[in-house]
């Protein structure tokens, strides 16, 4: 019998690995261990992707793999995995639920963070919980360490984003509003 | 918090291999639930344990583990050097039980494999459809003349956390400037490969915030290379003077390899003086890693390597598609117990084709064996693996770099993916100097790493 099942899964190239079916869900319980179980981070660098849209995380992923946006790690993981898996996996977290981190601010500095993340809302939304297309990442309740060093990221010459506004309006931050902005997303937990 | 239930797994599983119409052999019996025994509750075991929960409700899971709280030797090179408190990298059992899976706090003193029953100090006989062996390394206190296993209170090892991190940690700080911290490493494979030299980077960092900067750290090393070299030697050319390999040079950190003296043979313990054939150095702080194996149990149970097998002894050789032990398919073997990768390249100490002993691959195997075990309860076929892992170093303020592996498994073994693998840059593709704000985020992705592998795993 065991034979017997060998062979077919051969032949079936399952056991052979010619290239099998992809099995996403396998894929995500690896990327739940930087991530979160299911997608939902706890630490405080690393975003959460439960719910985020399917396009942004797909995107996002297939720019690392080509090699056009620059990332510390993400880069060199990400070129492991066939288009297909990656599409799967975007899909995967995309039907995750989101799931907000409590975060507080204190009021002052909510109030600061208005004016300074005004030029934000237009693509990310009023808390930037109403992203404006499916590309634009949510960031309400994101967070606030990873969002701090996403603008870090995107504020630094060196580091090659690929978003030609973001990185525009990012730069014109002034340097003590780039954790306030992020401290303000993070607090909109609701 | 994750979504998938049993049905659903089942359903993908099913879809995934395409075969669901096959009748795979289901272990469960008749009316019973199947019953899954993990052995270990560290990162690998917690994590069996959790994903077999959480992939089918229905089996029963049970955790034997002695200790009632848990601490992470990942980034415990931190407590040493006083960057984190021990507690945040301490935790408890709860987050398992709230998710159902039974702990038992005692001690496995054998297991009957035919039989398939484990039997516990207090007593305890629990039979199992499945066992998931976890128990990490047991040190082997051979191989250096005048050191023994009763010493590590005066000579600590602080390779598994815990009071002997703290020991060491306050020696580091008792020692006066001008001071030797000598690092002995074993020959490998060891426990976390780049940890040697993670904690040397850590404490010429300390000796650079506490005025001790006439202070050294050095590595008597058995191997004649180490994990992420040429980062390591960047970095400490960069922030700690490095100049090159060899004893009495002028930074603060020196590496000495096996094949010039490193490979210590003798100690006297008096004098914490270690001696190779070629070299004698007298320490102030002395911290001897001694060589690893598979811990006790795996041993006590048949499933180490057998003797005049250099890359198998004392570990366990498991099967690729499902992290089952070679020896015995209803046993499966995570975590720094078991050898894995693409053995044909494994011991070439140039080539990193073997899978690491780090907390994240022992989670990423242990993800596999769960799934092989729920599939196999059900009378599915294993799904497709992935073994994924990612270890970070600090090794400085706003410092950190990393490695990726990537393996799948082709042909039924191992296969080490090169695309998906590789180490932090040394230079940007244009040979330009790394910028700085790569090695910050890795320093700050280390933290928001560690708080989620210890999340998945416990929680």
């Amino acid at each position: 019998m065991k034979l017997k099942l060998c062979t077919l899964l051969a032949i079936l190239g399952l056991a052979s690995g010619a290239t099998p079916a992809a099995d996403i869900e396998g894929i995500a319980r690896a990327c739940n261990s930087c991530h979160g179980t299911g997608g939902v981070s706890v630490g405080l660098s690393m975003p959460s992707i439960a719910g985020l849209s399917e396009s942004y995380l797909k995107n996002i992923m297939m720019e690392w793999k080509s090699g056009t946006r620059a990332s510390a790690n993400m880069t060199r993981l990400i070129k492991g995995y066939t288009d297909e898996e990656i599409a799967g996996v975007a899909a995967y977290y995309a039907k995750q639920p989101w799931k907000a981190q409590p975060q507080s601010a204190p009021a002052d500095l909510l109030v600061k963070a208005k004016e300074a993340t005004e030029r934000c809302e237009t693509c990310h939304g009023a808390t930037g919980g109403q992203p404006d297309d499916a590309d634009t990442p949510m960031l309400a309740g994101q967070w606030s360490r990873y969002l701090e060093l996403e603008l870090v990221k995107y504020r630094d010459e060196g580091f090659q984003m690929t978003h030609k506004k973001m990185i525009k309006n990012a730069r014109k931050l002034e340097e003590g509003d780039v954790a306030t902005a992020a401290k303000f997303y993070g607090a909109q937990s609701k | 918090m994750s979504k998938i239930n049993r049905r659903d797994f089942i359903k993908i599983a099913a879809a995934a291999s395409s075969v669901a119409a096959l009748s795979f052999p289901s272990i469960a019996r008749a009316g019973a639930k199947a019953k899954v025994v993990v052995i270990g509750g560290g990162y690998g075991g917690a994590t069996a344990a959790k994903y077999v929960k959480m992939l089918d409700g229905n089996i029963d899971v049970t955790l034997i583990e002695p200790n009632p709280i848990y601490i992470s030797c990942p980034l415990s090179n931190e407590v040493v050097v006083g960057h984190r408190d021990i507690g945040t990298l301490s935790i408890g059992y709860d987050g398992l039980k709230t998710r159902g899976v039974k702990i038992l706090h005692d001690y496995v003193t054998g297991v009957d494999r035919a039989r398939k029953v484990v039997n516990t100090q207090g007593g305890k006989t629990l039979p199992y459809d499945a066992l998931v062996m976890s128990p990490g390394v047991e040190f082997r206190y051979v191989g250096i003349e005048g050191y023994n296993e009763s010493m590590i209170n005066d000579i600590p090892h602080a390779w598994k956390a815990g009071p002997q991190t703290l020991l060491l940690k306050k020696q580091l700080e008792a020692m006066p400037d001008g001071g030797k911290f000598v690092i002995v490493v074993p020959k490998g494979p060891f426990r976390c490969p780049p940890g040697p030299y993670e904690r040397a980077s850590l404490v010429a960092n300390y000796f650079k915030h506490h005025g001790k900067t006439k202070s050294k750290v050095i590595i008597l090393d058995a191997n004649d290379s180490h994990s992420k070299k040429g980062l390591f030697n960047q970095a400490w050319a960069k922030m700690y003077g490095w100049e090159k390999e060899g004893l009495g040079t002028n930074g603060m950190i020196e590496w000495v390899k096996g094949a010039e003296g490193g490979a210590v043979t003798k100690l006297d313990a008096k004098t914490k003086t270690v001696s190779s054939d070629f070299i004698d150095v007298k320490a102030d702080v002395l911290n001897i890693i001694p060589p690893h194996k598979a811990g006790k149990i795996a041993a006590d149970t048949g499933l180490t390597g057998k003797e005049g097998n250099n890359f198998e002894q004392g570990w366990c050789k498991v099967e690729p598609m499902t992290m089952a032990s070679a020896l015995d398919p209803n046993v499966y073997v995570v975590g720094d117990a078991c050898v894995a990768g693409e053995m044909a390249l494994y011991g070439n100490p140039n080539a990193a084709f073997d899978m690491p002993k780090s907390a994240h691959i022992g989670m990423a195997q242990a993800k596999v064996a769960a799934a092989a075990i729920v599939a196999k309860v059900n009378g599915l076929p294993p799904p497709d693996p992935i073994y994924a892992n990612t270890c970070f170093s600090i090794v400085g303020d706003n410092y950190g770099f990393s490695v990726a592996h990537l393996y799948r498994v082709q042909g039924g073994t191992f296969k080490y993916i090169k695309e998906g693998s590789g180490v932090s840059p040394m230079a940007m593709p244009d040979k330009s100097p790394v910028p700085d704000i790569y090695r910050k985020l890795e320093a700050e992705y280390a933290d928001g790493w560690l708080r989620n592998v210890m999340a998945d795993a416990f929680v």
